[in-house]
């Protein structure tokens, strides 16, 4: 599971495939004084989960009362800090959720009718949460933690 | 020839058992018959005078003076000298109701003690015997006490002594019935005891409506008080039911009968709420019934009714009055926290720059302190102005999602760090605790940080035990219990009614050792209050120590349920591969670091997790001079409040209150020309321009990469007199323009960079570039 990138030169870097931007994670790993106690890193990873899972029950209730400027706006909150962590697949859903929110199509092209953008978010949704719970198992893992 | 004894005054004593000796001991001839005149009657005939009157004034056809007496109009009892009846008129015998034998021949106070009304005292017999000892002594008429009678009538005595020189020959009593005005008959009539006295207070009393109703409610006697009160008259209202005084509302709701049926099980029953005049017009009124038992049986009810219209008018004056008072004071300091605290900020802000440059021992000392009580003050103002707000009920509670455990969680991750080694924490979250829940997670995290923070301060080994669980579930809330246990200094019991009570804190010894305004808990009070739960302490029954407690209650969220559902599915994994992120090595890191520390940065930014990040990554060049606002308002006030104190500005754009363009705007329209580095995640096609548009200088993407980052802020710190120059507030052209300044000043950059950096890294950044902005005319390396 753990393996040297040695392109980045980061020790113990863990891969979490496509979920993880390394070089951005790598970043903020860097920031922890030392790699046994991830003093920035972990308090930091836990507050975003916290974070995506409060974010995820208002869009829940933004999608059931189809507000898609809210589920926009959103969409733009968490894809900010989850695109700062380097979670990039949490981030790509939160953008094709904050586009469809502005009614355009992930190319920027405009999409008229509600009913597409919601269904397209509520797919988006989807996916967001399994990405988060699976990435949220394999960062635990990563700092130790218990579930 | 009966022999009366001469002495007047002694023969007649109230002592019954005197009287009776005396009585007994007169011949049997010394009593005589009915209607008969007090001595062996020689005559029985007309014109008969008594032997030793010696009458020289008897004229021959006058009648009988034992018929005169007899017949006379007035109600007569004459008395031996001895106080025995020996004679009394028909008028008397009438009067009283009765025949002659139950009266002649009977000593007077043992007659009267059996005539007089049972309700009254024994002393009215008293009173008649002291009136005739008193006019035998005068020789002279007296009037005696009234004495209520059992033909229930109020009787007073005359008393006219008869003598013959210093003889006493016979007392005539004559018994005047009072004037009745002031008695209450009605009163009597339902047999409830009374005192003359306590009616005539009550009859006169003006400022009350004393009367009583039967054991059905309806009105029985009325007084004075009330007919003011009610504006009905006695006839009028007697024998109506009560329920007339009441309103339409107390009616429907059947409070009349309510009342009765309450005085009958308790005793009594007060209220106070409208009443009813006879003209339609209301009072308010304080009534109280009470029930009127006689013999143990009951009667009826006493009701006494109060008008406090007045008073309850200028109550309320009173209280509006207060109301506005606090209401201004509130609003006064809610306002001027506020202006206090914006200064403030620029103190602290100075006072951690000051600490962040070279200074002597003694220097930082006094710096540490200044800092220290600053952040105190800080504390007590934010303190104050929350407080001040939830006086003054401007203080709303948002609506939103709510983390129970992870807030705890949180919350006791951040106090953990200031224990005292010897203390630890535990943590118990209850398995039924909802996750997420729909109400104020700022105000929830708000007294959690409170109490556990307390208990923090006042514990200085031992345990910290925060437990959260869940009180009670309905349909559509949860109400969360949160208690934390310390052991700790704990709390005097005779403190334990004020530790709610703003500005207060237990002792003043602990004022000085802990610090603290004496608000956070009534601050948590009125929140938890707010968010419709309560607040509570009680003495730790373990250890030495406190149990402060606290209840919130929550909204559920429907939808919940849903997300579990996701998270337990970890359904497989899907997404495109990315393009690997620019990591390009680039070190100005060092040359930045060299004027990092004398520079300082403002970073607006709302999402706390980029917050940290951008921290995080700023100290790591080198910057430990960071400022933070979370939205557009907040980092004009500060740039505004000092125009040359930072030397860039790092600028969220999308951030609630004011966004980042607009914060911009503003700083601009001040003529402030601070290079402002906008950060956009994911930047779409024309967003750039819109940030130059703004009046924003530079821009750079999120995630925000360090070495970027580090090449942006080498542009614009290390070459800062250029850009000053080339952006102002006048100069906010077209986006053309902001481009081709924008560009040129790139263009200066990269040349700079050529001779720091290797040939590779300058062409990723052109990559870069083309590849963030692809509408953008990118300058080539």
């Amino acid at each position: 599971m753990y393996r040297a990138d040695e392109d980045y030169g980061y020790a113990s870097m863990p891969d979490f495939g496509d979920h993880v931007d390394n070089g951005i994670f790598s970043q903020i790993l860097e920031m922890d004084e030392s790699e046994g106690e991830r003093d920035f890193s972990e308090p930091l990873v836990t507050n975003f989960f916290e974070q995506a899972e409060e974010t995820f029950v208002k869009m829940d209730r933004a999608l059931n009362d189809k507000n898609l400027d809210e589920l926009s706006s959103l969409g733009h909150f968490l894809k900010g800090s989850s695109s700062t962590l380097g979670f990039n697949k949490i981030r790509d859903s939160c953008q094709i959720i904050q586009q469809y929110g502005h009614k355009l199509s992930v190319d920027g092209t405009p999409e008229a009718d509600d009913t597409i953008c919601l269904e397209k978010i509520g797919e988006a949704l989807k996916s967001v949460k399994v990405d988060t719970a699976e990435l949220e198992k394999a960062m635990k893992k990563f700092f130790g933690q218990t579930d | 020839m009966p022999a009366p004894t001469p002495q007047p005054t002694p023969s007649l004593t109230p002592t019954p058992g005197l009287s009776v000796l005396s009585c007994l001991s007169k011949p049997p001839s010394l009593d005589p018959g009915p209607i008969q005149p007090p001595s062996p009657s020689l005559s029985g005939s007309v014109s008969a005078s008594p032997a030793q009157s010696q009458s020289t004034f008897a004229v021959a056809g006058t009648a009988n003076v034992t018929d005169i007496f007899y017949y006379s109009p007035l109600a007569l009892l004459e008395l031996s000298p001895s106080c025995c009846i020996t004679r009394a008129s028909a008028r008397f015998l009438s009067d009283w109701r009765l025949s002659a034998d139950q009266c002649i021949g009977h000593q007077l106070h043992l007659f009267l003690e059996k005539q007089i009304h049972p309700s009254t005292s024994i002393s009215q017999v008293h009173a008649v015997i002291d009136a005739i000892d008193d006019a035998i002594s005068a020789r002279a008429e007296r009037t005696s006490k009234p004495i209520n009678t059992n033909h229930e009538a109020a009787c007073r005595a005359r008393v006219l002594p008869v003598f013959n020189g210093h003889q006493l020959l016979a007392i005539t009593l004559e018994w005047q019935e009072r004037p009745t005005a002031l008695i209450e008959s009605e009163l009597v009539k339902p047999g409830l005891s009374t005192d003359e006295a306590f009616r005539i207070l009550v009859q006169a009393l003006k400022d009350y409506a004393i009367f009583l109703l039967d054991t059905t409610g309806h009105i029985a006697t009325w007084n004075t008080g009330a007919e003011l009160l009610k504006g009905y008259t006695r006839d009028e209202i007697i024998g109506k039911h009560f329920s007339v005084f009441y309103g339409k509302d107390d009616l429907e709701a059947g409070k009349p009968d309510m009342e009765l049926a309450i005085c009958l099980r308790e005793g009594r029953v007060e209220d106070e709420g409208w009443r009813y005049k006879k003209d339609g017009t209301r009072f308010w009124a304080n009534v109280i019934i009470t029930a009127v038992y006689k013999h143990g049986l009951h009667v009826g009810f006493g009701k006494v009714t109060r008008d406090l219209t007045e008073r309850k008018a200028s109550e309320s004056r009173l209280i509006t009055a207060y109301e506005e008072s606090e209401k201004l004071k509130s609003d006064f300091l809610a306002n001027m926290s506020h202006e206090i605290r914006t200064p403030m900020h620029g103190m602290l802000s100075a006072c951690s720059l000051l600490l962040d440059t070279d200074l002597t021992v003694r220097q930082r000392d006094i710096a540490n302190i200044m800092d220290e009580s600053g952040k105190v003050l800080l504390q007590v103002i934010n303190d104050i102005l929350d407080y001040s707000k939830l006086a003054s009920g401007s203080f709303s509670v948002t609506s939103d999602i709510v983390g129970v455990a992870s807030i705890i969680a949180s919350v006791v991750r951040g106090v953990q760090t200031t224990l005292h080694p010897a203390v630890h924490f535990e943590l118990f979250l209850a398995p039924d605790l909802p996750k997420s829940v729909q109400g104020d997670p700022l105000r929830f995290r708000q007294i959690v940080q409170n109490l556990v923070g307390n208990a923090a301060k006042f514990t200085e080994k031992g345990s910290i035990r925060v437990k959260a669980s869940l009180q009670a579930e309905d349909v559509d809330s949860y109400t969360v219990l949160t208690e934390v246990t310390d052991t700790g200094i704990g709390i005097p019991e005779n403190s334990t009614a004020h530790l709610f009570t703003p500005f207060t804190q237990f002792d003043v010894t602990t004022t000085k050792r802990y610090k603290g305004t004496g608000l956070g808990l009534s601050i948590s009070k009125s929140l938890s209050e707010l968010m419709g739960g309560r607040i509570g302490y009680r003495p730790n029954q373990e250890r030495h120590g406190s149990v402060f407690w606290f209840t919130a209650r929550f909204k559920k969220i429907k939808s919940l349920g849903q997300i579990q559902d996701w998270k337990n599915q970890l359904a497989s994994k899907d997404g495109s591969l990315l393009p690997a992120p620019n990591t390009e090595a680039v070190d100005l890191q060092a040359e930045l670091a060299k004027v990092a520390s004398t520079r300082t940065l403002l970073l607006v930014e709302d999402n706390v997790i980029n917050q940290k990040v951008m921290l995080g990554i700023l100290r790591s060049i080198g910057f430990r001079n960071v400022q933070l606002a979370s939205n557009g308002a907040e980092a004009v006030n500060m740039v505004r409040a000092k125009p040359v104190g930072y030397d860039l500005v790092l600028m969220d754009i999308n951030m609630p209150i004011l966004d980042g363009h607009q914060a911009s705007s503003r700083i601009r329209e001040s003529g402030i020309n601070i290079p402002i580095v906008a950060m956009t995640a994911y930047a779409l096609k024309g967003d750039r321009e819109r940030c130059l548009e703004y009046g924003m200088n530079d821009y750079i993407p999120k995630p925000v990469d360090k070495k970027y980052l580090i090449r942006t802020l080498a542009k614009w710190l290390l070459s800062k007199s250029d850009v000053r120059r080339s952006v102002g507030p006048g100069q906010l052209g077209p986006p053309e323009l902001g481009l081709a300044l924008l560009d040129k000043n790139r263009a200066l950059l990269e040349k700079n960079l050529n001779k720091v950096q290797d040939p590779s890294s300058v062409v990723e950044v052109t990559n870069e570039e083309q590849k963030e902005q692809p509408g953008a005319e990118s300058v080539s390396g």
